[in-house]
Parts: C-alpha cells; sequence; structure tokens
C-alpha cells in the first residue's frame, strides 16, 4: 500500500502552483525575456534534402549592416554530437542531410539586418539524389545518407548497415511451428506517418557570454541539465560555469528535449559580449523540428479456435531522418509493446531504424507508443474477428495476470491489464446497441516508469516560507508546479499554496534528469520526497527541545510543530529556522533502482528490454463514421490507466485528458507531408491539430496498484495515456463500418476508401 | 538590402489607457504590443492567424493580434490579458481557468482567456455548444480543451449579469 501521511495533501485535488501566474498572462516563457542591447539571430538553412557543400563564403554577410557574428562551419569545433552514433555535426562540413538543416547562424542589431546578412551568405551546393522513404533507404544500390558510416564511432548494442543505423529483435519459442498448429492465422500491414509534437511555443532562446568565460543561456527545455552538460561539452567550456536558465515551456511532448535555438545562439554569443536572442518563426520551427517517427509494420499472428494466442511475428522499419539522434528509443520500445500485454508462447519481434534526408526524429510523447499500439491492436482485433470472437472477450482471455512473463522474461506483478479493459468497455457502454454507422473499439498496452537522477533542496527559513529547489522543469504536465509542492507539504504538513518554486535553473546543483519517459514525477517527486524527510526530521528534532514534548506526540501541522491534541502547545515552523539562525534544508537524490531482470537470450541488441513499475492502460472509442464521405467523428473516448496511485489526482486527469485527443490527431488527421524539398506542412493551417470541434467527451478512469518502486507507489503517468486511444478509435471505425485503413492519420479519404475497397471486394 | 520605414507616432488605447509609440507601421498590433509596448503577455504561436494563442479583444470583440496592423488599432479600445483583472481581483474567466486547471503549459491560456472573456462578457450562461463554437478557433495541445470548457462555463455562472439569468 502506498504510504500515506496523517494529513489529506497528497492523492487529493488541489489547483497547481503555477495556475494564477498563467491564468493572469504573467508567466514567462523565453520569448518574453528581451534584453535590452540583445543582438537578434536569424539561421541560414539548407533549402536541398541532400547536397555536397562545396564552399561557403561569408565575406559579403560580415559586411551587412549590423551584423556581428556568424557561426558556421569554419569557426565552431569539428566534433561530432553523441547520440549513440557520432553522426551529427553542429554544422554540416561535407553533407547537408535535410531540407532546413542549419547551415550558419548570423547575430546582427536587428532581426531584419540578421534575415538580410543570412541571405548573403554563400553556399555552393552540388545537389544529390535524396533518400526519402524507408523503401528508397533500404533499395539495393540506395544512395548512402552517410557515405562514412563504417568509420562513425558507436555505443555497444548499435547495429550500423548503410542506410540502417539501428536494429532490436526479441524471440521466444518457435513461431514457425506455432502458426502451423493455430486454426487461424491473420497477416496485416501497416503505414504510420510522421507528426509534430504540436507544442504551441516556437523555440527560442537567449544567450550570453559572461566576463568568467562562462555562458548563460535563457531557455525552454525541457531538459536543461542535460542540455547543459552536452553544450559546455561541445564547446569546451566548464559546465559549473554554464549556467541554463529555464522558463516555463509552452508545451514540449518530447519536442524540446535535445537543444535547437540553444545551440545557435550560444554558437554566437561566444563570439560577442552582448546577449543574442533567437526566435523562431512557426514555420522555422517546423524546419527544426524533431518528429514522431513516421514508418511501417507487418505483423502475422495465430490462436488457437478456443482463443488462445500462440505465436506472433512483427518486424516494424521506422524512418528516424539525417541523424540518429534520440530514434533508437521508438525503435526498442516498438518491439517491446508488439506483442503486448498478451499471453503468447512463440514471438519474433523486431524493429528496424532507417536512415532518410528528412528531419531528424525524435523522443514524441510516447516515442513508438502511438505507432506500435496502433499496429499491433488493429491486428489483434483482425484476427479476434477471423475467430469470430468479441474483441474484449479475445483479449481478456489473453492478457496478461500476475506472475506472467513479458516477451523478454521479465518477472510481471502488479498487472492490471484486466482491471482496465473492464473500467473502458464499462465506460464506453460495450455492450450497448448502437445506430448503424456507429461503432466501438478497445486498445490495451503496456508503459513503463522511467526513474532518472534527481537532486532536490527543501529549505524552510525563519519567515516561515517553505522553497523548493527542483531541476524538474515545468512543461505544462503539472509534475514541477502541482505534485511536488503537494509532496513537500504532506511531509512538512503545509499548505501547498504556501511553497516557493524554483525550478530547472542550473544555478541551483539540483541536477535533474529532465521531462521524459513519464519520468518526472516519479524521479523528482522521490528526490523531493528525501528532501522534505529530512527536513522534517530536522524540525522535529528541534521542537522536540523547543516544545519540551517527545517527538513521537510531535506533529507537523498548518505550519506548526505542535504537540498532538494540544493545538495551543506548538510552534511555528519558521519560529524554529529562526531559532536555528539558519534555514533548516534538507537534500534529496534519487535512488538507483537497478532494472528488473530478463532473459538475455531472448533479445538481440536490445537496451530496453525490461521495464522498472510497468503500468497498463485501456482506451475504448465510440465512433461515428459517415461511409459516402469517410468522415469520422469521435464521440467518446475513454481511458481507464494504472497510474499506481495517483500523487495529484487533477494532474493525471489532465495528462489523459490531453492525451486522448493529441491520440485522436494522431489518428485521425496529423500527417507531417514530405516533397522533394522537404517537409510541406509546417505550419498550423495545414499540418492539423485536434480542434476543440474534434475533440469528444473524455472519461478518465484511475485504476490504482501500487508499484512498490515510485514514491507513493506510483507509476510514471504521462505517456501512456496517447498510446492506446487511437488504436481504439481504428478499432471503432472498422466496427461501425467494417472497414478501416491500416494507415494513420486515418483521413476521411483513407477512410471512405477502405469501406469502398471492403464493398468492392464483396461484389 | 532592407530599408526600415520611417516610424510613425501612434496614441493606442489599451486596457483603458491611453499610450504612446512610435513604431513601424508595418509592425502588427502583435509586434507593437509584445516589443514595443512590454505586454508579453499576449503570446506568439504562429504569426498567421491559426493558432488563437494572440487573441485581444478590441472594442470588446476577439480578434487576431498577429493579423492585425497596430495603425489600425488606433481609435479603438484593445484589451489584453494584463487588462482582465481589477487591481487585485482577477475577472471571472481567470478564477475559473486557475480553480479548474485549465491551464497546462499555460501558452494558449491567454488567447482563450480573451476569446473566453468576451464570450461572458456578451452571453448569459452559454450552452456548451455556444462555448465550443466560439474558441474553435484557438489551439491547445494539453489539455483536450475539456477544462477550458468547464472553466468558462464556471465563468459564464460567476458573471454578475450571470446570476440574473436561468
Amino acid at each position: 500500500m502506498p504510504e500515506r501521511s496523517g494529513s489529506a495533501t497528497i492523492g487529493s485535488k488541489l489547483p497547481r502552483l503555477d495556475s494564477p501566474a498563467k491564468a493572469q498572462g504573467q508567466a514567462v516563457y523565453v520569448a518574453d525575456l528581451q534584453p535590452q542591447d540583445a543582438l537578434a539571430a536569424a539561421l541560414l538553412r539548407s533549402p536541398h534534402p541532400f547536397a555536397r557543400i562545396v564552399s561557403i563564403d561569408i565575406g559579403d554577410a560580415k559586411q551587412m549592416p549590423g551584423v556581428r557574428a556568424i557561426a558556421y562551419s569554419g569557426n565552431t569545433p569539428a566534433k561530432s554530437l553523441d547520440f549513440g552514433i557520432k553522426d551529427q555535426l553542429l554544422f554540416p562540413r561535407d553533407l547537408v542531410r535535410y531540407a532546413g538543416e542549419p547551415v550558419a547562424a548570423i547575430a546582427a542589431e536587428t532581426e531584419d539586418q540578421a534575415r538580410a546578412a543570412a541571405t548573403a551568405v554563400k553556399v555552393a551546393y552540388e545537389p544529390l539524389a535524396p533518400v526519402l522513404s524507408i523503401e528508397e533507404a533500404l533499395a539495393p544500390g540506395a544512395p548512402l545518407v552517410h557515405p562514412d558510416w563504417q568509420s562513425y564511432e558507436k555505443g555497444a548494442n548499435r547495429v550500423t548497415d548503410r542506410n540502417i543505423c539501428g536494429l532490436n529483435r526479441i524471440r521466444r519459442g518457435d513461431v514457425t511451428a506455432a502458426l502451423a498448429r493455430a486454426d487461424a492465422v491473420v497477416e496485416s500491414s501497416f503505414i504510420f506517418s510522421a507528426g509534430a509534437p504540436g507544442y504551441l511555443e516556437p523555440r527560442a532562446a537567449i544567450a550570453l557570454r559572461e566576463p568568467d568565460g562562462g555562458l548563460t543561456v535563457w531557455c525552454g527545455s525541457q531538459s536543461p541539465y542535460g542540455n547543459r552538460d552536452d553544450l559546455a561539452d561541445f564547446f569546451g567550456l566548464d559546465p559549473q560555469r554554464v549556467r541554463f536558465i529555464n522558463q516555463f515551456v509552452g508545451g514540449g511532448f518530447g519536442g524540446k528535449i535535445l537543444m535547437a535555438a540553444e545551440w545557435y545562439a550560444a554558437a554566437l554569443a561566444l563570439q560577442c559580449d552582448r546577449p543574442v536572442r533567437l526566435v523562431f518563426s512557426r514555420h522555422e520551427d517546423g524546419l527544426n523540428l524533431f518528429p514522431r517517427h513516421g514508418g511501417k509494420a507487418t505483423f502475422r499472428s495465430g490462436a488457437s479456435k478456443e482463443g488462445r494466442l500462440l505465436g506472433m511475428e512483427a518486424a516494424f522499419f521506422f524512418d528516424t531522418g539525417a541523424y540518429v539522434g534520440y530514434g533508437a528509443g521508438t525503435a526498442l520500445i516498438a518491439t517491446m509493446l508488439a506483442s503486448a500485454p498478451y499471453r503468447i508462447p512463440a514471438v519474433d519481434l523486431s524493429a528496424t531504424l532507417v536512415y532518410t534526408n528528412k528531419q531528424v526524429a525524435g523522443s514524441v510523447r510516447a516515442p513508438g507508443g502511438p505507432q506500435a499500439t496502433f499496429a499491433k491492436e488493429l491486428h489483434i482485433d483482425e484476427l479476434a474477428l477471423a475467430l469470430g470472437m468479441d474483441p474484449l472477450e479475445f483479449r481478456l482471455r489473453n492478457a496478461w495476470q500476475d506472475g506472467d512473463r513479458s516477451p523478454t522474461g521479465q518477472l510481471l506483478e502488479g498487472v492490471r491489464v484486466k482491471e482496465t479493459l473492464e473500467e473502458a468497455a464499462r465506460a464506453i457502454g460495450w455492450e450497448a446497441r448502437r445506430a448503424p454507422g456507429r461503432g466501438v473499439g478497445i486498445a490495451c498496452s503496456w508503459w513503463f516508469s522511467a526513474c532518472g537522477r534527481s537532486e532536490a533542496r527543501v529549505e524552510v527559513r525563519d519567515d516561515g516560507s517553505v522553497h523548493v529547489h527542483s531541476g524538474n522543469p515545468e512543461v505544462g504536465t503539472g509534475s514541477a508546479a502541482g505534485a511536488l509542492p503537494l509532496i513537500v507539504a504532506d511531509r512538512l504538513g503545509i499548505d501547498p499554496t504556501a511553497i516557493v518554486l524554483t525550478l530547472g535553473d542550473t544555478a541551483t546543483q539540483t541536477y535533474d534528469g529532465g521531462v521524459g519517459g513519464s519520468a518526472s514525477t516519479f524521479s523528482a517527486g522521490q528526490a523531493v520526497k528525501a528532501a522534505a524527510e529530512d527536513v522534517r526530521r530536522q524540525l522535529l528534532e528541534r521542537a522536540e527541545e523547543a516544545l519540551e514534548a517527545r517527538r513521537d506526540d510531535i506533529e507537523l501541522r498548518e505550519g506548526r510543530a505542535q504537540v498532538r491534541g494540544a493545538a495551543d502547545h506548538g510552534i511555528p515552523i519558521g519560529e524554529l529556522a529562526a531559532q536555528a539562525g539558519t534555514p533548516i534544508a534538507g537534500r534529496g537524490v534519487t535512488e538507483e533502482i537497478s532494472d528488473p531482470e530478463f532473459d538475455a537470450s531472448l533479445v538481440q541488441s536490445h537496451d530496453f528490454a525490461s521495464w522498472l513499475a510497468p503500468s497498463f492502460v485501456t482506451s475504448a472509442a465510440e465512433v461515428e463514421v459517415d461511409a459516402s464521405t469517410g468522415r469520422v467523428v469521435v464521440h467518446k473516448i475513454a481511458t481507464a490507466q494504472d497510474v499506481g496511485f495517483a500523487v495529484n489526482p487533477a494532474g493525471v486527469v489532465g495528462q489523459i485528458e490531453g492525451g486522448a485527443v493529441q491520440a485522436l490527431g494522431y489518428g485521425l488527421c496529423e500527417e507531417l507531408q514530405f516533397g522533394p524539398a522537404g517537409i510541406i506542412n509546417t505550419g498550423f493551417h495545414d499540418y492539423l491539430l485536434p480542434t476543440i470541434i474534434d475533440a469528444p467527451k473524455v472519461e478518465a478512469i484511475m485504476v490504482e496498484s501500487p508499484s512498490g518502486a515510485g514514491p507513493f507507489g506510483m507509476k510514471g503517468v504521462g505517456e501512456p495515456p496517447v498510446t492506446t486511444p487511437a488504436a481504439a478509435i481504428g478499432n471503432a471505425i472498422r466496427n461501425a463500418a467494417g472497414a478501416v485503413p491500416y494507415t494513420v492519420p486515418m483521413t476521411p479519404e483513407r477512410v471512405w476508401r477502405a469501406v469502398k475497397d471492403r464493398r468492392d471486394s464483396r461484389i | 538590402m532592407t530599408v526600415a520605414p520611417p516610424k510613425t507616432l501612434l496614441t493606442l488605447r489599451i486596457n483603458g489607457q491611453d499610450v504612446e509609440c512610435a513604431c513601424n507601421p508595418n509592425k502588427t498590433l502583435l509586434e507593437v504590443l509584445r516589443e514595443d509596448l512590454g505586454l508579453t503577455g499576449t503570446k506568439h504561436g504562429c504569426e498567421m492567424g491559426h493558432c488563437g494563442a494572440c487573441t485581444v479583444l478590441i472594442d470588446d470583440e476577439p480578434i487576431l493580434s498577429c493579423l492585425a496592423l497596430a495603425v489600425e488599432a488606433e481609435g479603438h479600445a484593445i484589451r489584453t490579458v494584463e487588462g482582465l483583472a481589477d487591481g487585485p481581483r482577477l475577472h471571472p474567466i481567470q478564477q475559473a481557468f486557475a480553480e479548474c486547471g485549465a491551464a497546462q503549459c499555460g501558452y494558449c491560456t491567454p488567447g482563450f482567456l480573451m476569446t473566453g472573456a468576451a464570450l461572458v462578457e456578451q452571453q448569459r450562461a452559454p450552452s456548451e455548444a455556444v462555448i465550443r463554437e466560439a474558441i474553435a478557433g484557438n489551439l491547445c495541445r494539453c489539455t483536450g480543451y475539456t477544462k477550458i470548457v468547464e472553466a468558462i462555463a464556471l465563468a459564464a455562472k460567476r458573471m454578475p449579469h450571470g446570476s440574473k439569468d436561468v
């Protein structure tokens, strides 16, 4: 059971600390900072998806009015960035590998001058035939996106082979024999379009060289400490003299983990003595984004006529773009999801990561999650239909239970697949009769909790104020501004709204691995809890003396230490700090939690083969399909999620509601399109995020099953709810219309064609 | 090479006060608000009129400040998120957004607040359909819109004129 304190703070619904500022337009984002003496920066980007750089001449640009600095390959380190494969330079030297790749950065007195000077940088290109799809990349004799791939340094477990930059596999049992025994075998192929993170705040950064040789960077990042370390390492600076001051982040969704504007503002600032401010337009942000991977998958599975899954083969291919970046995670997660959460005795699951001449794909919220879940859950429905079984019943019959093993041999405990399936089915009214054109669908999956290193400091000052320092940024999830204060308030018996928070400023020396992998409350929460407990212990120790009472008889309540049952016999905690003559401070750090054991003989080149504190999630959807136009209206999405323990229930509900609509966008309307000259749709007029008109009613259901690993038994919350809804919508479309496209997004045209093809095939 | 046009002297009525500024006549209202007047509560999301983050009120009607020139706004009453509260007293729409958790990352919030304020000031007890229609031009990536609709409905209920209704 989660350890609950006497107070009702954790697990209660309280408004987050940043709500008043955000409701008054007072929350500050990077581009709101406009230092008076700042230079404006602009970038010159490659117009070609693939070209040889013959020469770069900055002579004319330097002479342009107002120009103060130019950064490019000629005056920045020739060092490779390290993302497991050293395949990327800050500024390209020999080859540009995607249209939009920054080739030079210019700082000038005004933005107009910077832009004018950017066009005056002379780059001679020799355009090459680009590789724009997985098929082109893998074709025999295909042009190599990285002709020097064999010479790159790379980490263990990294597989490279021409245009392949990642390959992992999970194998258990004999699939061929299993499928030969099966009463029904189905094979399905899927296509996933690339997607944008879709945050509303375009990226921006300000950098200033400090007199001590250090650098200050104002950013809006998911990972300011990681960014600081990468930047310091690249430019050969002392990380302790590089300070990243994170602002509120206008949405990240995985798209603001790696640096973009920060790199170029910093490269320019190192050449001048004034702040350099770089603010992307929406179009530039679109050229510089880290998309959700596009790709494809083929599944082949078989089951007995009693509805038992016997074997599954799945092969994924993901288009990771010009450089490996953070692309590897998507492929690793995909194989972990492919056969889950089902008991399947024989599996063969693989994922291949492929270079193309496109933007560098990244870790968009639940990387690999929506893709793999869409494919496997539509495939599972197809198999259930082939057996003539109800899709819910088929899932319940095969769902993992306590004591089962994951495909990699991890022992599973606290499994809640069945509960989430039943809760979501109940909420959508699975058994209800529906009007023609309406249908329901269901999809389930599992996810992990990630624990990154995080440090925190909590202090009580003599005026009674409580200060919390955490390196965890507030990107909107309500983890830092909601869950962390709740945890401190709970431990210290104070009102959470009285807490002063300092987040994501590297000068506070509270390292944090950043927002990603649903890790924020799980990791930073652990550190903050430990720090608060340290303070709690010190307060009780001092109160023992001040109140001349036994420690066991003292409670911390409403900002005071008091003897239980004698409210007048107490002392404000600020008074205890005043008596101490110094703030009462505590530090906390995440404990190393080792990953669960797995069977290494079942995996090949897999770095993520067991999952800490796994969680389980099911979404059910009700849709209406107009077969004559292919238009799909989603009436309701119900998501039942195993959250372990909801430290901050308002935040959890917000993640599930928001995740459902993001996933609806993934499933129905969001699609990055690439032409011969790169991304076509960088704007919100042609890259369609769901509006309120598209948004269905969302029912968020929390299933609690303490994990034993996270603070208070919680599990990672942010990513699972974006993994299952698109698949549930797809299955609902088939239920409503008799057919569904195996391509996301399921646009009206694709739905219309799928329905028409099915009708035609019956004639 | 670009040559900046000569600056124009403008008097804008913003949040009930006349403000003078010298700015380039080709500047949008959004740019003047943020860059010349330091009113950064209004956000730039796309600067092409697609996302609604830059919504302000002109004569009580929501408009996209990224698509309006500052010179066009002269002689009109401009309201921005900075002008919603009455001193320390929050506008009901602000109170409701804070209470309902309608802001996650908060970047789209000023635009929703202005659109929502215009609605609740003009209409008594708007139905859910009316609320949805009113904010159809504002994008939010975080919340899934549920809490935003709840907040606007709550604010409408709390508006002084709202109590007379129903």
